[in-house]
């Protein structure tokens, strides 16, 4: 058997290992599957008045948030993933997986790859929310931008929290890898287009990659798909897919030899 | 660790033994490459632990000591797991889980999941993972530790079945009899060194001789008896008045003699026991202490149940 | 009784403060929520209806309080949780320790906690900007509010744990805590909230709790949205506090 098809195989069969937790475990998908759409429907509840300020380029606020949701999904699957990792460290698993003759970055493929998927299922229950509740149709083109984005953000979060993972080494480190998610993603134009942001979240947002991301996200539910605001999208992603992921295999590499 | 130097040849049952906090684990983490070690080198299979890791793991199999097994999944999922993270083609795994699975004998519970398995089935299932790929080198870290007597023996026949069939098995553990019955060869460790090394037999002898153990029916004339029986070998420290403990300089043979030369001088004895030279005794004559865990441990009454 | 009550408390005090990644959160979070809500929709304050303040950090940072009052609830669940799946729990059964003070103790060292977590939150206002326009006598009632406040949420916190009996249980209410706080006047006014938050706002006592807490830092000290916070707040803690000591009793007859 080639390598490369090796490879897939190992690949393959950590993502089968990875779904379990939302397929075996009763409920056991329910918080992080829920989570995002309560926050969008509380957000738009609370602060949907927000949208009749001028200059706001939505017509309503819950339309305006609901790729804020969708980013939010994927970053709670990615955050999950790395305490999912961090509960394997904890009860010996990982080592099972160290002890494998497969390649670190085939290993942590397996790892992410589950998270990926997983991603998919918070943000297919929000926009059926969020459909039901009258957000106009974005678009295949927009829905399809969306998934791509939605799963490489799931892959970046499960890459930044497998990094803490294997630092921390104990799932006392959950709410470092949920709160680096929630900032990433809120510190953006998650709540407001950029000129009606305060001096200080604009600077910090247009520094901000996941800025991009979000954007690209919002296209077809705000404005139209436009590469314009695609490519810095999917730069942006591939770049923290990037970033993360040789940390993570350089932190799995410390782990022995 | 404070140096260890040894050699396992291949084929042999090499028995790592020492108490709780001797550095049993974590040797066995750096020759698994799981740990870098801050000095020295290893080999394991022909290959260097920090040079080669991946060939190493390649012809490893490790049951640590903590049966880390998944517990949403089925013991055939883990088994196929583990082969398919170990290369095995997909049409032979399985074939070979299904035989490895029963050899270890938990073809009843292969479908169930996991987390409903007691201590021994995971040990079991464990030691399955560990032979799927077929490895040269099998380490075991403290199998038995916390099965009952039932699945401890199980294990040991799994042992003895593998060095027949070639492999070589690096066990440690902290129990005497396990070391005894198992290892062709022991290396006992304490505070991160080695502090003897041979055959559980000649580490034994190394020590000393059998001895004899007797408890007189009359104890009132002790001093006479110990007369009675000088000849025969050197006297031990008593425990209390009645008990005579004698060194036996040539084994068993020396019993019928020291008897008849009681009886002849008109002494009745109540008990007797022969004492071989344990492995405590050569922990005790290295280190000045004895093995921790050197009496049989209690089986725990649910974990370990077969 | 008090003495076993203060020991507890100051088991679960010692405990909190040996793990900080335990208190962390409680301010962390909403601290981050009340940059990123005043940073993103400051100027909602110049919507029509939006009562008059001299920043959106003035209006949201009751809300932070609050918020973070509600996850100190979530975490002496999450630890008395733990208490239960580790043994300890049963461990002070057997024991002669009054049965109320195993709920007490904790509930005792919520209210020390929020202490804290209020004073975090109006010196960090304080900080940026916020002005606390009752003066010292508003910083108290403030203090009293969530004090209170604090006490009824560790209370609810205890007796989820209770009755769920294992932490990931109680860890899973977290996004509840959300849903709670958005369907009332906490982080906006309730004039300007949309459906149905709006109607459940009414009813709901974080409003009056939030509400309460923002008349002295926002607006100045006037009687009537504070005493109404104190008895909302007055209401939550003994009413948990109440159904806290029905789970525990409903435990041990279980046992």
């Amino acid at each position: 058997m080639s390598a490369l098809r090796q490879d897939l195989r190992t690949i393959g069969a950590l993502m089968r290992r990875g779904l379990n937790e939302i397929l075996r475990v009763p409920g056991g998908a329910l918080p992080g599957v829920l989570a995002p759409t309560i926050f969008m429907l509380g957000l738009s509840a609370a602060f949907g008045e927000a949208a009749q300020l001028p200059g706001f380029s939505a017509d309503d606020f819950r339309t305006f948030i609901v790729p804020v949701g969708l980013l939010q999904g994927a970053g709670f699957t990615g955050a999950a993933t790395g305490v999912n990792l961090a509960r394997d460290i904890e009860h010996g698993w990982f080592d099972r997986l160290m002890l494998a003759p497969a390649k670190r970055p085939v290993l942590l493929a397996g790892v992410v790859g589950s998270a990926c998927l997983r991603s998919l299922l918070p943000a297919t229950f929000l926009l059926i929310v969020a459909f039901a509740l009258g957000v106009s149709w974005p678009g295949v083109g927009a829905l399809v931008l969306g998934a791509l984005l939605i799963m490489g953000f799931a892959a970046a979060v499960a890459c930044f929290a497998t990094v803490l993972a294997l630092r921390f080494r104990t799932q006392q480190a959950a709410p470092l890898m949920q709160v680096g998610s929630f900032i990433v993603i809120f510190f953006t134009t998650a709540y407001a287009p950029r000129e009606l942001l305060s001096d200080w979240l604009r600077a910090l947002a247009d520094a901000n990659p996941v800025t991009h991301v979000l954007e690209g996200m919002r296209q077809g539910y705000v404005g139209d798909v436009t590469w314009a605001t695609t490519w810095p999208a999917l730069l942006a992603v591939t770049a923290l897919v990037t970033l993360f992921g040789t940390l993570a295999v350089r932190g799995m590499s410390r782990q022995g030899y | 660790m404070d140096g260890i130097d040894l050699e396992v040849a291949a084929g042999e049952v090499f028995g790592f033994l020492g108490p709780n906090g001797a550095g049993k684990t974590t040797t066995v983490r750096m020759l698994v490459t799981l740990l870098r070690p801050t000095g020295g080198h290893a080999r394991v299979a022909g290959f260097d632990v920090a040079e080669q890791p991946a060939q190493v793991r390649r012809r490893i199999g490790v049951a640590l000591q903590d049966a880390a097994l998944d517990p949403l999944m089925t013991g055939s999922e883990l088994i196929e797991l583990q082969a398919t993270l170990h290369g095995i083609a997909p049409r032979k795994v399985r074939a070979r889980g299904a035989v490895l699975i029963e050899r270890v004998g938990l073809s009843q519970a292969a479908d169930r999941r996991v987390g409903t398995y007691s201590g021994g089935m995971r040990r079991r299932l464990d030691l399955a993972m560990a032979l799927i790929h077929e490895p040269e080198v099998l380490f075991l870290d403290e199998p038995t530790t916390g099965l009952d007597p039932t699945s401890r023996l199980t294990l040991w026949d799994e042992v003895r079945r593998l060095r027949d069939e070639g492999t070589t098995v690096f066990l440690t553990t902290q129990y005497l009899e396990e070391a005894d019955q198992l290892a062709d060869r022991l290396g006992i460790i304490a505070a991160g060194r080695i502090v003897a090394g041979g055959t559980p037999a000649a580490l034994k002898a190394e020590i000393g001789t059998p001895h004899l153990d007797l408890v007189l029916a009359d104890c009132s004339d002790l001093g006479r008896a110990r007369e009675v029986v000088k000849r025969f070998g050197d006297h031990r420290p008593a425990t209390d008045g009645c008990h005579l403990s004698i060194g036996l300089a040539h084994g068993a043979a020396d019993i019928a003699p020291i008897l008849r030369a009681l009886d002849d001088a008109g002494f009745a004895v109540a008990e007797l026991e022969l004492k071989q030279p344990t492995l405590d005794d050569v922990f005790l004559a290295k280190t000045g202490e004895h093995l921790e865990g050197a009496a049989e441990p209690e089986p725990q009454a649910a974990a370990g149940l077969v | 009784m008090r003495a076993a009550s203060v020991a507890l408390a100051r088991r679960a005090l010692r405990n909190s403060f040996r793990k900080p990644q335990f208190l962390a959160p409680l301010v962390l979070f909403p601290t981050l929520f009340l940059a990123v809500n005043v940073g993103g929709l400051e100027r909602t304050t110049s919507l029509e209806g939006f009562p008059a303040v001299d920043g959106f950090l003035d209006f949201q940072l009751a809300a932070a309080i609050t918020q973070s009052l509600l996850l100190g609830g979530v975490s002496a669940g999450i630890a008395a949780a733990l208490d239960i799946e580790g043994g300890f729990f049963d461990r002070l059964v057997a024991s002669p320790t009054p049965r109320l003070a195993i709920v007490l103790g904790r509930v005792l060292a919520a209210s020390v906690i929020a202490v804290l977590q209020v004073t975090y939150f109006l010196v960090l206002g304080a900080i940026f900007g916020a002005s606390i326009k009752g003066g010292a006598f508003g910083v108290l009632c403030v203090l009293a509010i969530g004090i209170v406040a604090g006490t009824g949420f560790g209370a609810l916190g205890v007796m989820i744990a209770l009755r769920a009996r294992n932490a990931s249980t109680v860890q899973g209410i977290f996004p509840l805590v959300f849903v709670v706080l958005f369907a009332s006047s906490a982080f906006f006014p309730a004039d300007l909230l949309s459906a149905p938050a709006d109607v459940i706002a009414v009813y709901n006592p974080l409003s009056y709790i939030a509400d309460g807490m923002r008349q002295p830092i926002a607006f100045g000290n006037e009687l009537g949205p504070l005493l109404k916070g104190l008895a909302a707040a007055a209401g939550v803690a003994v009413v948990a506090t109440g159904l806290s000591v029905l789970a525990l009793r409903g435990r041990l007859r279980q046992a």
